[in-house]
């Protein structure tokens, strides 16, 4: 276990906490999508290229696109900023 | 042949390293920014170069076989992709945003802006006459 | 073709009588009974007022579930009758696994000979120099064929929450219009600078797709990621062109028949041992020299049956996500 793989599941700690935690939807799909993009590095630093590759593939692509076309239709995408307006106003 | 390896460690640690350091400036940017275009401009300029430089690094550190060509391959594919969807985030940003006025200035007819480059272009060439 | 019948000859024949009698248009009264001649139904408006509010009333007290005892019992041995269900369905499955071999067992799948036997005779029994590869589309091709259907499932189940059903001209109903406001109002449309790329991206895009698949036996890849690299291919032209281009190309037909052909075949190819006992046949398709393209017998074609499906897939997730149909 070297010091880059520690490190690298640090951040995947972090990263799924933020995600949980945080109050913008549209910014817990983005961390979601950095999340797995961190997956896809550990994948490599296990040997296994095909997970690798179908992981930054289904993962930071097209799940995290789905995800940003359903926040879309369901018109929470400004949710967040919104809210905060109205706090301001 | 000991200096050439030497050579070729020393400059593609370089080249990672510029990467490394550009990155960090990008980074710095789209946290520092406040408006949304400015933040767009740093990112785009940032990822694009600084990716660049790594995988130029990386190509010097592997040597002359199928690899290097398969890195330039993806440097090229990077060069034509990254800035073509940051235009397209940038438009949308422009399209959507109804306090665009604060922002940046608006101009709804080409010919004023036309106008001010000329006025500001002979300002300079007299300014340089001058001095 | 013929020409059509008047329809005069129409009205006598027997299949336009059925017809009718099936669908529920043929009025069982009518040159059967002898009626009465009846006397003019005229419309009373103090009638009338009186039946509205009866009416009313009677549609106050029957959705009035604050007072309603029945429904208050209801609710109550639901939330009981939901909790107990829950405990013994957990009780059920504890048992079950309770009386599965316990961790460090000799004959786990996990710790007994079968890894070692795969990994030894792996390249000399499939063909492929992927070890992985060979795992999942020669020893356990039957759980690849399971995923590749629950992709078509989750397709369809998507399909059916999302579409926006046309009438025979082709247009919304008024209903679907109000309910789905056209969201793609602000996009950029028709951008020179995205079509200009997309012409030259896209083709190398699904060129490295195609790349992956082929190669699934060789190396790192096979037929999921090379089927979601050729999907995003297709999104990226769809988004850089718009739905009538891609319409030229890529419709509700295309889709059917590519899933259908695709999971037929692994069907017809890796299931017919059902039928002939659990010792395949042996393979009619040579297994090849390891490390050429033509080897593995037969996961080459596995490969690019299971890629297809993934392609379809992910570009009808998208479609129907923006549009609500394809």
């Amino acid at each position: 276990m070297t010091a880059f793989q520690i490190i690298l599941m640090g951040l995947l700690i972090i990263c799924a906490i933020s995600v949980s935690f945080s109050k913008n939807l549209l910014n817990s799909v983005l961390i979601y999508m950095s999340f797995s993009l961190v997956m896809s590095l550990l994948w490599i630093c296990l040997e296994s290229p095909d997970l690798a590759i179908t992981e930054a593939a289904v993962g930071a692509g097209i799940t995290s696109v789905l995800f940003f076309v359903t926040l879309k239709k369901i018109h929470a995408i400004n949710v967040a900023e919104k809210a905060e307006e109205k706090k301001d106003e | 042949m000991e200096t050439l390896e030497w050579l070729k460690i020393i400059v593609g640690s370089a080249f990672l390293l510029c990467g490394v350091v550009i990155f960090f400036t990008e980074i710095f940017g789209v946290f520092h920014f406040k408006y949304v275009l400015n933040r767009m401009h740093a990112a785009a300029m940032g990822d694009t170069l600084g990716i660049t430089s790594c995988l130029i690094g990386l190509m010097i550190f592997s040597g002359f076989n199928y690899t290097t060509l398969k890195i330039l391959l993806i440097i090229i594919f990077l060069w034509f992709a990254s800035p073509v969807s940051s235009h397209v985030l940038s438009r949308l940003e422009v399209a959507t945003n109804e306090n665009l006025s604060e922002h940046c200035e608006i101009y709804e007819d080409l010919t004023i802006l036309e106008q001010e480059l000329a006025c500001s272009e002979t300002a300079e060439s007299r300014k340089e006459e001058q001095s | 073709m013929s020409k059509k019948r008047p329809s005069e000859e129409y009205h006598k024949t027997f299949a336009y009588h059925f017809f009718r009698w099936l669908s529920g248009e043929k009025d069982p009264y009518l040159g059967n009974l002898e009626m009465k001649p009846q006397p003019e139904y005229k419309t009373d408006s103090a009638l009338q007022l009186r039946h509205e509010k009866e009416h009313d009333a009677i549609l106050d007290k029957v959705y009035d579930t604050e007072h309603n005892k029945v429904l208050k019992l209801f609710h109550r041995l639901y939330h009981a009758t939901s909790i107990l269900f829950c405990l013994f369905l957990m009780a059920l499955l504890l048992v079950t696994i309770s009386h599965l071999p316990a961790t460090g067992a000799a004959q786990k799948p996990v710790n007994n000979e079968v890894a070692g036997r795969y990994i030894e005779k792996g390249l000399e029994e499939t063909g492929a120099v992927n070890i992985v590869a060979g795992m999942i589309l020669d020893y356990r091709a039957f759980d690849t064929l399971g995923e590749s259907h629950v992709l078509f499932v989750a397709t369809i189940t998507v399909l059916i929450l999302l579409r926006l059903d046309k009438n025979k001209k082709g247009e919304l109903s008024s209903l679907a219009k109000d309910m789905n406001p056209n969201d793609r109002v602000y996009e950029p449309k028709n951008d020179a600078i995205l079509q200009l790329v997309a012409t030259f991206l896209v083709p190398i895009i699904i060129i490295f797709g195609i790349y992956i698949i082929l190669n699934g036996h060789l190396g790192p890849g096979g037929g999921f990621s090379g089927g979601a690299v050729i999907g995003a291919g297709l999104i990226l032209y769809l988004n850089a062109f718009g739905f009538q281009k891609t319409e030229r190309f890529f419709t509700e037909k295309t889709y059917k028949w590519i899933c259908f052909f695709s999971l037929s075949f692994y069907c017809l190819a890796k299931s017919y041992s059902f039928f002939t006992g659990a010792n395949h046949l042996h393979s009619i398709i040579p297994k090849g020299t390891p490390g050429a393209i033509l080897s593995g017998g037969l996961i080459l074609p596995l490969n690019i049956a299971v890629g297809l499906v993934v392609a379809c897939t992910m570009y009808a997730f998208y479609a129907m996500f923006r549009k609500g149909g394809f």
